[in-house]
């Protein structure tokens, strides 16, 4: 490759130059180290290069040419050639080093201190190294105020919360939305962590007040890699990352097999004993009994043989073969990520592509993920005052099979873990047919409730077949000098093909599938377009205006059909013309809305001191009814460099306040089924009866004059940097007040509808951020630098619909809104549970378990770079809020809880009943409560309970909730998210290497957790999740 | 120079980036429709009406089943609240009657009367007082309806189920979306009076206690068939036919708990091996020693169950044992199965022989005593007259006069067997026959069974004022499952 380069050069050298002279260097900075990767480039021409590892640089040029150095956060220096051999330069660090220029909202690039509201910053660099399944998992612990959960299970959307909002943060690419971020659908995998330059977070209503309603909860701006003027780049960077062990999986009991009270016998798999109702409470394992043949306990099971005289099923040994049960059924996954990507630029034009594969083997046997991209991009300036740039991204997500989620039959730790006792062996079930009804009878210990895991993994098929295209183009035409025309249009373009493949005797929740085959098919296609004037004019050098105004456009469409059979004839011929009912089922949909859009802004800069912005928009939207659905709304922010007004002491490097305040309005709702049409009251289509259609009024009224809702919202903060920016703290408060909020109001069952949708009740939000940076040391050889983020907020009630007493999550005016309330057991006064016939009786009334929301979000990152080496360490976590574990609960009341295996146990087993719960029972007396669960009169007398039940039966009816906060625990958790240790080959070794740059490192991520929560990993919700996985792995990175 | 040439392409790209989209037009869902025919409605109330009353926890707190894989609330008396969902049902018949007037179709008006009827006393059988004057219209305003006395809900039902089939006689209009009786007028008038002789029976305990003359409005019904005709056949019946496709089947087909969890209870197959009734071999599968023994299917001694009233933890091993029977296999392998119940002839024919019993009708218990065990006998197929006369007069089954309600109840109690809802809940509460067994020492609530459910706690946070006052007019203890309604008082 760099024989080719060279001739390349070599051509160019030949056709354009003469008299060329070499010229050798090294850059550093004022403490005197070397600066690696410093553009250099002689001016006007496309002839470049880059300073090594060591800051050296040699570059051909002519007597008379520029050469320019440039780097981020140093003032780009240009010397001029005239007889010099040698350049040695120290550059200057740009005297505010806030100079910094990032993407705000609609892709217009700003200065960071002109900003007036918070927003961070992520480096593309940070997301090549380690591969998470998406870029967005990259971000967890690095922003403060943004909170992404990661799932454990292969192809399922991180969970992101910006600023407590959830799942509702606006996406962008190059200034256009992703489709679907306004409805919370927002295709999370179409972005691949190769082909992004920066992130940065908007993270609240006035940073990203110009997308409207859209961008209301924030964005997520994503800039993508693009040419850059000078040399071309080619570069490759590899990964592949493992997933050799867990981090998190329930540890369940290996004492007691399948069976209820200690009895187990396997009959048909299908209840006619024992054996069917499927719990967990049987006999010991690996009992000893010298009556049997073996020398231990025999019972018959799934797997016995048959007495070919009797026909009878044969006693085997009750032993505890599955012990291994998880670590032999899951694999080791992997992520495996490729990237070539190309680039070249001169001053006329910029040009890039990039073509990238992420291929990811689920730990469930035959499931994985493909996802492809290929991108093009390119800018060109075919006149002086016109710019052209446009960019457009194939994205291809594809696979056969990815798991199925949520707690059931249908997900894999339910069947392989919760409910299969240590006496089967996973690896016994890989023959999953029974013998003699193949496709048509999986062969499983219970064939009622439960799957084999083989079965389910090699019969049970989910495909996703998803192709995307995005891309944007834009123009930029001067049309008198400061006055310039903007026109830009994005699109989102996807089609989607799904298929459930269900072979017969599955077991979905309640009951056992004829087979069955549904295919879906959506598609979706959506436009952004923009068109502006926009007009720059510096009246001074200390006041100058950047102002635009614009009209934009928004329009969706978006195609649904599906198609089902109603059982298959033929077993495991996956098509709708095999249907054995009569009839097919299928849906079709069509949805179009649109948004037009006016909108202006202005920054004003006085003195490069104190910064002022003012935005407007004005909104038209199709979902809303006439007459409500034009609506304005402001925002004005501003930021004053406090150490410009002064003269600061040395100690001071820079110090900035801001402060805004933004109005949104939204008029979008949508209620998860009627997509933009879910504020029209329509009919439902029913149940077709025997050939005879039928339709229904739905359970929600709808207010026909239904408004937006509106965010109010107002933030301050500060950005301080000390001691040569070797400290930096950033604070960020904020204020957020949400009105005539559109949600279900809940009305009397009896008025015939379970809801009202109102503009119903306001809410508020308050938050504060902190980031802290620090380089505690700084030498020529060895850097540490470190950075500290922590984010806190609370959301409470601040009015109610229709004044009522409490929200349908039971919540009063002037209390937080993460309430949890729930079904508990009766107390006395004491806090006692009370007990009836040994059991804890229910209390008719929910009452309050504890709240939901974190009280801190932190994360924490070092980086050490000693010589060629660069070592990077993450931890994050959260502290505080509770949070439902269903794993947990299921495994106390299945009888697989390690917590269960005692006294009490044995002694059930043994037919006896000696467990006495902790409480009281009621001796006299009686309590009654008001209408609202309040006791209005209370004469029971108490006396300790002391009636003993059997063990088994207290779990099977409590799941021993009472000791257990009802399964409610803290989410309090810290976890070792990312280690990565890099050696970047330096010049002496890149000389014999056909490389410009190389580096090497070793990665981890998920290494370590620590939680109060057993068995699950917190970080994400518990319903019944995959074990978290451990990853490890190589990235190579290497440019030509 | 330059700029001229550049000015074509920016135009170009100026109007192929920025389109327009005219918003009006996209305010319209193309996926639903704003009008509905009252058929289409009429249909789904139907549904709603008669194919849903298979109810496996009533089959457990009717001590016909027994469920061994968790301690159900239902087998063991500590239920608590119940849910206003029915009142879904009332919406759409209102929604009905909207769409009614609205095409000038008044006879989906009248039906509309019936299903309100229906499923207010559904609701109300539940709870006691709640809301009718003023529910389901929401689209009126009313979005807390007060509770109306018990007394009047009946009162009005039965007000309204007479008009209906006065109303019903007079149309000319027809029927569509009819999945019931295909249209028959006289069908659905004959239903809607056998219907409101159920309601009157279910005032039983009220004779003499009413503003409603319940005696006398039951003689007017039965004596004028020619203006309140009243079911004459199982032809008639309010039954709906199950269709072997997906969503139109039994509602228990394919239903794994019901094969594997649940087992016939045993006083109720003591008492129907007692009886020598030959409905048992419809209802149960042969216990599998039984099967193991070679005993035939019409053997009474291949029959057993386990008792619902013991302790859960007391289930287990007995299921192992082989002397326990489990539910036909019918039930959740036939797509079919049987026929959804609203209303049988056999239970009329029982109302009737209890109406002739307490004297509000003239003439013999006896003819509809056994016209109803007959009913209900080729409700599964039994069709021999032989054997049913046979079972007519074994002891037990044959009337001696001494406990002739408990005999009726105890043939409604296995007539009922999984078919029409929780009815023969509330007939065994008002009756107190069959006695349910709590013998075995695992119910809750102290042993009792409770009279009714809890108001649902939604009503708390939405309709807090009016809950009150109808807690405070009925129950001086509050709401509680053991209290007592006017129904019953």
């Amino acid at each position: 490759m760099k024989v080719i380069i060279n001739f390349f050069v070599l051509y160019l050298v030949v056709f354009t130059t003469y008299s060329q002279e070499t010229i050798s260097g090294m850059v550093q900075d004022n403490t005197g180290v070397p600066l690696a990767g410093v553009t250099v480039l002689i001016e006007n021409t496309t002839q470049g290069t880059a300073t090594d590892f060591d800051g050296n640089f040699t570059i051909e040029a002519q007597k008379g040419d520029n050469i320019v150095f440039s780097y981020i956060g140093f003032k780009t220096a240009r010397i001029a050639i005239t007889n010099q051999k040698t350049i040695n330069l120290t550059m200057v660090e740009d005297s505010e080093q806030l100079s910094e220029v990032v993407v705000t909202a609609l892709g217009i690039k700003k200065e960071k201190k002109a900003l007036g509201y918070a927003s961070q910053e992520v480096a593309g660099n940070l997301l090549e190294k380690t591969k998470e399944p998406t870029v967005f998992g990259n971000l967890t612990g690095r922003v403060a105020g943004l909170e992404v959960n990661n799932s454990t299970d292969l192809f399922q959307d991180p969970k992101i919360v910006l600023r407590g909002r959830t799942n509702k943060t606006l996406i962008v690419i190059d200034g256009i939305p992703v489709d679907g971020s306004e409805s919370g659908n927002t295709d999370y995998f179409k972005v691949l962590g190769d082909d992004v330059a920066q992130v940065n977070v908007l993270k609240g209503t006035t940073a990203s007040a110009l997308y409207g309603a859209r961008g209301r909860n924030g964005a997520i701006m994503i800039t993508t890699k693009k040419g850059k003027s000078g040399k071309i780049n080619v570069a490759l960077n590899v990964s592949t990352m493992y997933q050799p062990s867990f981090i998190r999986s329930p540890k369940v009991q290996t004492v007691y097999g399948n069976g209820n009270q200690g009895n187990y016998a396997y009959i048909d798999g299908s209840g006619s004993g024992t054996e069917g109702g499927g719990w967990i409470w049987g006999p010991r394992v690996d009992q000893e009994d010298p009556s049997t043949p073996s020398g231990l306990f025999e019972t018959t099971q799934y797997n016995s043989p048959t007495d070919p005289v009797t026909g009878e099923l044969i006693p085997i040994p009750f032993t505890s073969r599955g012990k291994d049960n998880i670590k032999n059924f899951f694999r080791t996954g992997y992520i495996r990520s490729v990237n070539a990507s190309a680039d070249w630029g001169s001053d006329k034009s910029t040009f890039r592509v990039s073509l990238s594969n992420v291929y990811q083997q689920g730990i469930v046997p035959n499931t994985d993920l493909n996802n492809v991209s290929f991108s093009l991009a390119g800018s060109m300036k075919p006149a002086d005052n016109v710019n052209i740039s446009g960019s457009m991204t194939y994205n291809k997500q594809f696979t056969e099979n990815f798991p199925e989620i949520g707690y059931g039959p249908t997900n894999y730790l339910y069947n392989l873990v919760l409910w299969t006792g240590v006496d089967v062996d996973v690896r016994d079930l890989k023959n999953y047919w029974r013998e003699g009804q193949e496709g048509v009878q999986q062969r499983h210990f219970n064939i009622s409730y439960y799957n084999n895991p083989y079965f389910q993994a090699y019969e049970y098929q989910r495909g996703y077949d998803k192709d995307n295209i995005y891309g944007n183009l834009s123009l930029a035409y001067e049309l008198v000098p400061n006055l310039t025309l903007k026109a830009r249009s994005g699109i989102n373009v996807w089609s989607l093909y799904r298929t459930f493949k269900e072979p017969k005797s599955y077991i979905g929740y309640g009951s056992k599938s004829q087979g069955n085959f549904e295919q879906q098919d959506a598609n979706l296609f959506d436009i952004t377009s923009d068109l502006g004037l926009r007009y720059e004019a510096k009246f001074s050098e200390n006041f100058s205006l950047e102002t635009e105004v614009a009209y934009a456009h928004y329009f969706k469409k978006q195609i649904y059909n599906s198609i089902s059979t109603d059982g298959l004839t033929i077993p495991g011929f996956y098509n709708v013309s095999n249907n054995l009912g009569s009839t097919l089922f299928g849906e079709n949909r069509e949805e179009k809305s649109a948004i037009q859009s006016f909108y202006a802004y202005a920054d004003l800069n006085f003195y490069n001191t104190f910064y002022l912005s003012l935005t407007g928009r004005n909104d038209k939207i199709s979902a809303l009814p006439n007459g409500n659905n034009s609506y304005f709304y402001p925002s004005i922010s501003g930021s004053l460099i406090v150490s410009e007004l002064f003269s600061k002491p040395s100690w001071l490097t820079f110090a900035k306040l801001r402060g805004g305040f933004s109005q949104v309005r939204d008029g979008n709702y949508n209620d998860n089924s009627n997509g933009p049409y879910s504020l029209l009251q329509a009919y439902g289509s029913g149940t077709i009866w025997n050939g005879v259609p039928s339709s229904s009024a739905l359970n929600v009224l709808i207010n026909p004059n239904v408004r937006t809702e509106i965010d109010n919202t107002w933030e301050i903060g500060a950005d301080l940097r000390f001691f040569n920016n070797r400290l930096g703290i950033d604070l960020a408060y904020y204020n957020r007040l949400t009105e005539d909020t559109i949600l279900r109001v809940p009305a009397s069952d009896a008025s015939g509808y379970a809801f009202r949708l109102e503009n119903g009740g306001s809410t508020r939000t308050k938050g504060i951020e902190a980031i802290i940076n620090a380089t505690p040391l700084k030498s020529e050889t060895f850097e540490w630098n470190t950075s500290l983020n922590l984010s806190h907020y609370r959301d409470y009630q601040v009015s109610i619909f229709g004044d009522a007493e409490r929200t349908k999550n039971y919540v009063r005016v002037g209390e937080r809104t993460d309430q949890i309330w729930d079904n508990v057991y009766q107390t006395n006064s004491e806090g006692e549970v009370v007990y009836e016939n040994g059991f804890p009786v229910f209390d008719p009334f929910k009452r309050f378990i504890g709240h939901a929301a974190p009280d801190l979000i932190y994360g924490l990152s070092n980086t050490f770079k000693y010589k060629n080496f660069s070592l990077s360490l993450l931890f994050d976590g959260r502290l505080g809020g509770y949070m439902y574990s269903i794993t947990n609960q299921k495994m106390w009341w299945g009888g697989k809880h390690p917590g269960t295996v005692n006294q009490f146990r044995t002694d059930a087993n043994n037919g006896e009943s000696t467990y006495v719960g902790n409480g009281v029972v009621v001796t006299g007396g009686t309590v009654t409560y008001d209408v609202n669960g309040n006791i209005t009169s209370d004469t029971r007398t108490y006396a300790p309970n002391t009636e003993a039940i059997n063990y088994i039966t207290y779990n099977q009816t409590t799941s021993d909730r009472q000791n257990h906060n009802y399964h409610y625990y803290v989410r309090d958790y810290i976890k070792l998210r990312e280690v990565t240790l890099t050696y970047n080959f330096g010049k002496a070794t890149l000389d014999r290497l056909p490389f410009s740059d190389a580096s090497l490192s070793f990665v981890g991520r998920n290494l370590w957790l620590s939680s109060t929560l057993e068995n699950v990993d917190p970080e994400f919700n518990d319903n019944l999740q995959a074990p978290a996985t451990r990853s490890l792995g190589l990235n190579l990175n290497l440019k030509f | 120079m330059k700029i001229y040439s550049i000015k074509p392409l920016v135009i170009l790209l100026t109007i192929l980036l920025v389109g327009c989209s005219d918003i009006d037009a996209l305010q319209d869902d193309p996926n639903r429709t704003v009008n509905a025919n009252p058929e289409l409605l009429f249909t789904h109330l139907q549904i709603k009406a008669f194919s849903s009353n298979v109810s496996l926890s009533a089959a457990l707190a009717n001590r016909q089943l027994t469920n061994v894989d968790g301690a159900s609330q239902y087998q063991y008396y500590t239920w608590q609240r119940g849910n206003f969902n029915a009142y879904d049902n009332l919406k759409q018949a209102n929604e009905m009657t909207k769409e009614a007037n609205r095409t000038n179709q008044d006879v989906y008006r009248i039906l509309a009367n019936f299903f309100k009827s229906y499923f207010i006393v559904e609701i109300s059988q539940q709870f006691g007082d709640v809301p009718y004057t003023e529910a389901a219209k929401l689209t009126e305003g009313i979005n807390q309806p007060v509770y109306d006395t018990q007394e009047s809900i009946y009162l009005q039902v039965l007000e309204d189920l007479k008009m209906a089939s006065t109303e019903l006689a007079a149309t000319n209009e027809t029927i569509s979306g009819d999945i019931i009786y295909g249209g028959d007028k006289l069908k659905w008038r004959k239903l809607i009076n056998s219907y409101a002789l159920r309601v009157l029976m279910s005032l039983s305990t009220k004779e003499g206690q009413s503003t409603i003359d319940v005696a006398e409005r039951f003689g007017a019904i039965v004596n004028n068939p020619s203006q309140f005709p009243i079911f004459e056949s199982n032809e008639d019946a309010g039954f709906i036919n199950y269709v072997d496709t997906d969503k139109n089947r039994y509602p228990l087909n394919r239903n794994n708990s019901l094969q594997t969890a649940y087992y016939m209870e045993k006083t109720f197959v003591d008492k129907l091996i007692n009886l020598r009734d030959p409905r048992l071999f419809a209802f149960a599968e042969r216990t599998p020693n039984g099967v193991a023994n070679g005993l035939a299917e019409d053997d009474f001694n291949a029959y057993g169950g386990l008792l619902g009233s013991a302790p859960f933890s007391d289930l287990a091993v007995p299921a192992t044992e082989g002397n326990a029977s489990r539910i036909k296999p019918r039930y959740y392998e036939d797509p079919i199965n049987e026929q959804g119940v609203l209303m049988g002839y056999a239970e009329l024919q029982f109302i009737l022989a209890e109406a002739a019993e307490r004297g509000w009708i003239s003439g013999d218990v006896a003819p509809f005593y056994e016209a109803g065990i007959t009913a209900s006998m080729n409700y599964y197929g039994i069709e021999d007259e032989a054997s049913i006369n046979t079972y007519l007069n074994h002891t037990g089954v044959k009337l001696t006069g001494a406990n002739t309600i408990a005999q009726i109840m105890t043939q409604k109690h296995i007539a009922l067997f999984l078919n029409t809802g929780w009815h023969i809940f509330y007939e065994q509460r008002r009756t107190g026959f069959p006695v349910y067994d709590t013998s075995g020492g695992g119910t809750g609530n102290g042993g009792r069974i409770p009279k009714r459910f809890m108001y649902p706690e939604s009503e708390i946070n939405n309709n807090n004022t009016n809950l009150e006052a109808a807690i405070s007019r009925q129950y001086s203890a509050g709401d509680d499952v053991n209290a007592t309604m006017w129904l019953i008082n």
